[in-house]
This record gives C-alpha cells, structure tokens and sequence, in this order.
C-alpha cells in the first residue's frame, strides 16, 4: 500500500512539474485560418496549409509581413515547455511581403499538440504564434 | 563537408540537451526497468544498450539522408513503432507485477505455463544473467521507440539528404548526424541508470516495490501512446 502511494505521489510530482512549465495557450486557430498579430508598425499574418494541420507531413508555412522588407525569415518549430530540438524552416521571399517554405512538424508521443512557431528576422524574433497540432 | 560544418555541432548539442530532459522521460522507464534487475554489474549493460540505441537512429538516419524525405520514410516505420511501443509497455506491465510479487513468476515451478516461463526468461535476460550480449540487440529494437526529439534530428537528416550532391553522401551525412546526436543522448541515460541501480542495492525492499508500480504504470502509458 505505501508502495502504492509513494509511486503515485512521485507521478503526480513528474506531472505536475510537466504542467507547471507549459502554462501556455494556443493564440492561433491555424485549422480555421491564417493568424494575425500587429508588433508596432509591423503587422504578421501567420498561415499553415493544408489543413487541418497534422503533424508528420509535409506542410506549407507562409508569412505575410506588412510595414517591413526582408530578403528572408526563418521559421522555429518548438514545443512550449519541452526541448524538441531544432526545427527550423527557411521562409524565403515568392512575392511582395509574403514568404514561404515547407517543413514537418514531428509528433510527439506524450500527446501533447501545442506548438510555437517563431518568426525570426535577421536573428531576432517578431512574432510567436501559439497553435494545436492534430495527430 | 564533414566535421568541421555546424551541423553536426548542432546535433550533438541538441542531444546533449535534449538528453536529460527529454531522454529520460521517454526512455527513463524503459532504462529503469531492466537496470533494477542488475546486479554486480556496472556500466557495461548500460553502454551496450546504449550502442544499440545509437545504431538504431544511425542506421535510419543513413535512410533519411539517402531518401531526402523525412515523412516517407517515417510513415513506413511508424507501424513497427507502435508495435514496439505495445511490446515493451506490456512487458513492462507484466515484470512490473511480477517484481512487486503481484504475479506468480519469481521463480520457476513444475509445470510452469508458457506465460510464467517467458516472464521469467525475460527477467533473467534483463538482469544479465543469459549475458550481456542481450542488451545490446535490446537497444537495436527500443530504438525504434517513438520520440518527437529523434523526429526532429531525422527531419535534419532528411534535409541534409536532400541538399547533397549524391546519394552517398547523403547516407553518410544522416549516419553522422544521427550517430552524434544519439552518442549525446547516452551521459543522461548512463546516469538514470547508475542511480536506478545504485538505489536498488540500497534500499532493495521499499525500492522494489515502489519502481515495481512506476514500471506498471509506466508500460500502460505506452500502450496508451501506442494505440
């Protein structure tokens, strides 16, 4: 019986430290549309296709940027509260303002599905997107 | 082309991190449960599993990189994985009840049914005793245990594939990145399994118990990941 409790208690433990660093909430419902966020003068418009989005195939990502220019963004894949490794997908320019570039999110088997994406110009980041990842 | 590019930095640095966060909480379990059947034995079973495990990632990762696509060849294993996931939750679940005494299989009884048998050459095998030959091919297969963190290093094998000039060179550099990204994984796995080890000579009784519920628990989450 204390066996019982001692393990469970160490569970809860290991769950709840899990928790506590993924206090987040997805800001993006990229299954329903593009995302959309203004950062002073500089407004980012987030998009992923196809949808739903799910994780473990090929996915389109596009950024529209309005109020700035740039050659190229960089796109960084993570998962909030746990190391994935580096994910990163190179958004290069296909029109005025609007970059593009392919990737896969990989799944996680924890079935945990929140993801960031991070929208980085010349090494530093403008904009996160917080979103849900089907499996 | 080859060590000196920031890559394979990358992921041997990735590894490192990933390992003692990420590494130990998927294959803490696994790793837990046959090191609380060691006995005298130190680093080696550790180290041969480990192998395993490296070989593993480098062999697919020598796929990735020939291939240049991370979601075809992943598609084509993740049938094997999840079977691998089930297999070892439930052989987790059974050495689990039967370390904590809950299955009657601690020792061999005439008459002893196919199941009981079984259980019981697992145990032997894990605790070294068929020797350490065992673990060895044991990394080779638990490397196929699913993880977002190895998903992340094959899509950068993949990438590697598909940027290089010619097909050799794409296996050589997905067995490289891989192989380093694995070997970087190893210190954190090394450690929970010393610790695991260590706190079982100590303080066998409580111990055993305790770790016998964990692994229960721990083989039915992977058969719930699985399915």
């Amino acid at each position: 019986m204390k066996a019982i409790v001692i393990s469970l208690l160490l569970l809860f433990i290991y769950a709840g430290i899990g928790s506590a660093v993924t206090a987040d909430m997805p800001d993006c419902a990229v299954d329903e549309g593009p995302c959309a966020k203004k950062i002073g003068a500089v407004e980012i418009v987030f998009d992923i296709k196809p949808k739903p989005v799910k994780a473990m195939r090929e996915l389109s990502f596009s950024v529209t940027l309005k109020g700035t220019v740039t050659d190229r963004l960089i796109l960084d894949l993570g998962m909030p509260g746990m190391y994935m490794g580096k994910n990163e997908v190179v958004l290069e320019k296909t029109a005025d303002g609007i970059y593009t570039g392919k990737g896969v999110i990989p799944r996680c088997p924890s079935g945990k599905r929140l993801w960031r994406a991070k929208i980085i110009n010349n090494g530093k980041t403008i904009a996160e997107f917080l979103f849900n990842v089907s499996s | 082309m080859f060590p000196l590019d920031s890559i394979y930095i990358l992921m041997f640095t990735s590894g490192l991190l990933g390992g003692f966060g990420h590494c130990v909480g998927m294959c803490g379990p696994v790793v837990a449960a046959y090191s609380i059947n060691l006995r005298e034995r130190k680093y080696l079973p550790h180290l041969m599993y480990n192998l395993g495990r490296v070989a593993t990632y480098s062999i697919i990762g020598g796929i990735m990189g020939l291939i240049g696509s991370f979601v075809g060849v992943a598609q084509s294993i993740e049938r094997f994985q999840n079977i691998t996931m089930v297999f070892i939750g439930a052989l987790m679940v059974i050495m689990g009840l039967s370390v904590g005494g809950w299955l009657p299989f601690n020792k061999r009884i005439e008459q002893a049914n196919r199941l009981s048998n079984l259980v019981i050459t697992a145990r032997k095998s894990l605790s070294g005793s068929g020797g350490i030959g065992v673990f060895f091919p044991m990394g080779l297969v638990l490397g196929f245990i699913p993880c977002g963190l190895v998903y992340t290093a094959f899509i950068a094998a993949a990438g590697a594939g598909a940027s290089s000039v010619s097909h050799i060179e794409g296996i050589l550099k997905g067995i490289l990145m891989l192989f380093l990204f694995g070997i970087a994984t190893t210190p954190s796995l090394l450690v929970l399994g010393r610790i695991v080890s260590i706190a079982n000579t100590r303080w066998r009784n409580r111990f055993y118990r305790v770790s016998a519920v964990l692994m229960v628990i721990a083989g039915i989450i992977f058969i719930y990941r699985a399915l």
